[in-house]
């Protein structure tokens, strides 16, 4: 039996817009078990960010709880929020999100820095990682010397760095050729047979149909969906 | 733009600090040699700073009698007492003019006040005692005064009479005996003969321990006033005081120069604020990465507050070095304009006292912006575009 590594307890999200409350996320209560796989769907403005944003401790819920590995994060504060995103989360943006500045493998062991581990382990860990997504001949390349599909997988090697339990992924083949999506996913979907758990934000209902488990968000409502 | 300031302030903290200090070891240096020595002048008398030393006499009619000299004499723990005539003069030679100071003293005076070994003929000797019409001329005198050199042998007009040129002195440079490059040594007696003054407004006295320089010297100057019935009538001034009165006269100097700039370290960092708000602003999203990958608030304070320092340092080790390069500069201008020679001292503690400037600059200037930076939401830096 799986045990939770999620629990979201009416987790709410409004915004206010002078006067007006937006609801971005209705209340919400779902629970995700660890080594799910899980796509969310849902059009532009759904409220998919917002879960997202929420579940990966990047922003605070209006009201309601999150549980995360059994601890409510919902009250934490900022510095306890950013431990649980570098011990616990790892990110994988539409738009890579890399350091420019730095290579690929520095980018890699950045956030290997935040948790205390020394310079040589971080380079050890991240030259495996990179191997790990295929890109051992790329580590010293800077981003603008890769192409959008080697970027993201520098991304998901980041991603992995600080093994963290949950991989939360914001379309992550958005911005790259069918080839490359799939070279993406193939490497995500390795890592979820190894116990990881991975929940994935996109648009492509082929892509959301390869996970376990499907969300739907329309209008800031999360529901089971079947595809 | 951000480095210059930066530059700019900690080269002026080295460049004054090394022409401070070595301004400071020239003069201390000089004066040490003659701490045994007490300067006796009526009237006023006052350091000639730059350099080290040198002596100027105000003008006055009030000359020391024999009775002052005798009574110096008696007072303990004096060496010797010389006096020493002064006055300007016109020297000719080779058809032209230029006017000189003249000093009347005798060999046995001369080696008493300075030692003949410390002022040092380029040629020749000293007077012989007795011997009239010679003179022994500075160095200046018979180098750069006139278009032909004078040398050894010839014969030049002093206030109308002639004299032999009986030796040379060395370039003396800054110090005690600058002026001794522009003088022209005479015997007393032919001193009164071509000045009509026979009487002296100052002398140099030699005691046996420095230590009590100071008591002497106040002996001297109770001595010589009441002789004249008057409490200002003389200035005795012991080399220690003349040394404390140039380094702190030095010190004040170095204290004004220093605050000025500080107002380039000023502009500085806010030179060095803007560039990091700019920063800042511009790495915004990769603020939000960071944060979103785990950074704490502090790690991000702690980056930028780095990269601020890290700014700083790279322009002090700049102006550092230019600092030293301004100083040898500045010394080589000083020399040329005022004479003398003047070299900076670099010390390690000024360059420790820079490198700690710029790190103080470049943290106390990127506080603010890297705490901007700190404060940012993940959520909306993330998102900035």
């Amino acid at each position: 039996m799986k045990d939770d590594i999620i629990v979201t307890k009416d987790l709410c999200k409004t915004y206010v817009l002078g006067k007006i409350t937006v609801p971005a996320l209705k209340p919400t209560s779902i629970s995700i078990k660890r080594g799910d796989y899980i796509s969310i769907v849902g059009p532009s403005g759904s409220g998919k960010s917002t879960f997202m944003n929420l579940l990966g401790c990047l922003d605070t819920p209006t009201s309601g709880n999150l549980i995360i590995e059994g601890t409510d994060v919902s009250k934490l504060n900022e510095n306890q929020l950013a431990k649980i995103r570098r011990e616990k989360i790892g990110f994988i943006f539409q738009k890579y999100n890399l350091i420019p500045t730095l290579n690929a493998i520095d980018n890699v062991a950045l956030s290997m820095s935040f948790v205390g581990i020394n310079l040589k382990t971080r380079l050890k860990r991240a030259e495996e990682l990179l191997g790990l997504v295929d890109l051992s001949k790329r580590i010293s390349h800077k981003p603008s010397e890769l192409s959008g599909g080697e970027q993201q997988r520098v991304a998901i090697a980041r991603a992995l760095s600080n093994k963290p339990s949950i991989i939360l992924a914001d379309e992550p083949t958005g911005n790259v050729d069918t080839k490359s999506g799939d070279k993406i996913m193939n490497i995500l979907e390795d890592i979820n047979s190894q116990g990881e758990t991975i929940i994935i934000v996109t648009h492509d209902l082929d892509i959301a149909k390869r996970a376990n488990r499907n969300l739907y968000i329309h209008d800031g409502e999360v529901v089971e969906a079947a595809y | 733009m951000t480095l210059l300031g930066i530059c700019i302030g900690i080269m002026a903290i080295i460049a004054l600090m090394g022409i401070g200090e070595g301004m400071q070891q020239a003069i201390t240096g000089e004066l040490s040699s003659l701490s045994d020595t007490i300067v006796l002048s009526t009237g006023d008398i006052s350091a000639n700073a730059f350099g080290g030393g040198g002596f100027e006499h105000a003008n006055n009619n009030e000359y020391l009698t024999e009775r002052d000299i005798a009574d110096i004499q008696r007072i303990n723990g004096i060496k010797d007492v010389s006096t020493v005539l002064f006055s300007p003069g016109i020297i000719t030679f080779n058809g032209e003019s230029n006017s000189v100071s003249l000093v009347g003293i005798d060999e046995l005076n001369m080696e008493k006040i300075f030692g003949i070994g410390v002022l040092g003929l380029e040629s020749g000797d000293f007077i012989e005692e007795g011997k009239q019409n010679t003179c022994v001329i500075g160095y200046n005198v018979a180098h750069e005064y006139f278009d032909v050199d004078i040398e050894l042998g010839n014969r030049v007009n002093i206030n109308g009479k002639n004299f032999a040129v009986v030796g040379i002195y060395k370039k003396q440079g800054s110090g005690m005996s600058t002026e001794t490059d522009d003088n022209i040594h005479i015997t007393p007696r032919d001193f009164e003969k071509i000045t009509g003054l026979s009487e002296s407004s100052s002398a140099i006295i030699r005691i046996y321990d420095v230590t009590y320089a100071d008591v002497i010297a106040d002996e001297i100057e109770t001595v010589v006033n009441e002789n004249h019935g008057d409490d200002d009538f003389a200035n005795a001034i012991t080399m220690t005081s003349l040394i404390e009165s140039i380094q702190q006269i030095i010190s004040i100097a170095q204290v004004v120069l220093l605050s000025i700039a500080s107002i380039a370290l000023v502009v500085a960092s806010i030179g060095i604020m803007n560039t990091m708000l700019t920063s800042v602003m511009e790495r915004t999203r990769e603020i939000g990465i960071m944060k979103a990958i785990g950074a704490t608030n502090k790690d991000v304070l702690f980056i930028f507050i780095m990269e601020g320092i890290l700014i700083s340092i790279i322009g002090g080790f700049v102006g550092i070095a230019l600092g030293i390069i301004g100083s040898r500069g500045l010394s080589t201008v000083l020399t040329r304009s005022f004479g003398g020679e003047l070299t900076p001292v670099i010390s390690t503690s000024s360059i420790l006292l820079g490198i700690a400037v710029a790190v103080i600059v470049g943290m106390l200037s990127s506080l603010y912006p890297a705490r901007k930076a700190a404060k940012m939401s993940p959520i909306e830096a993330v998102r900035y575009e």
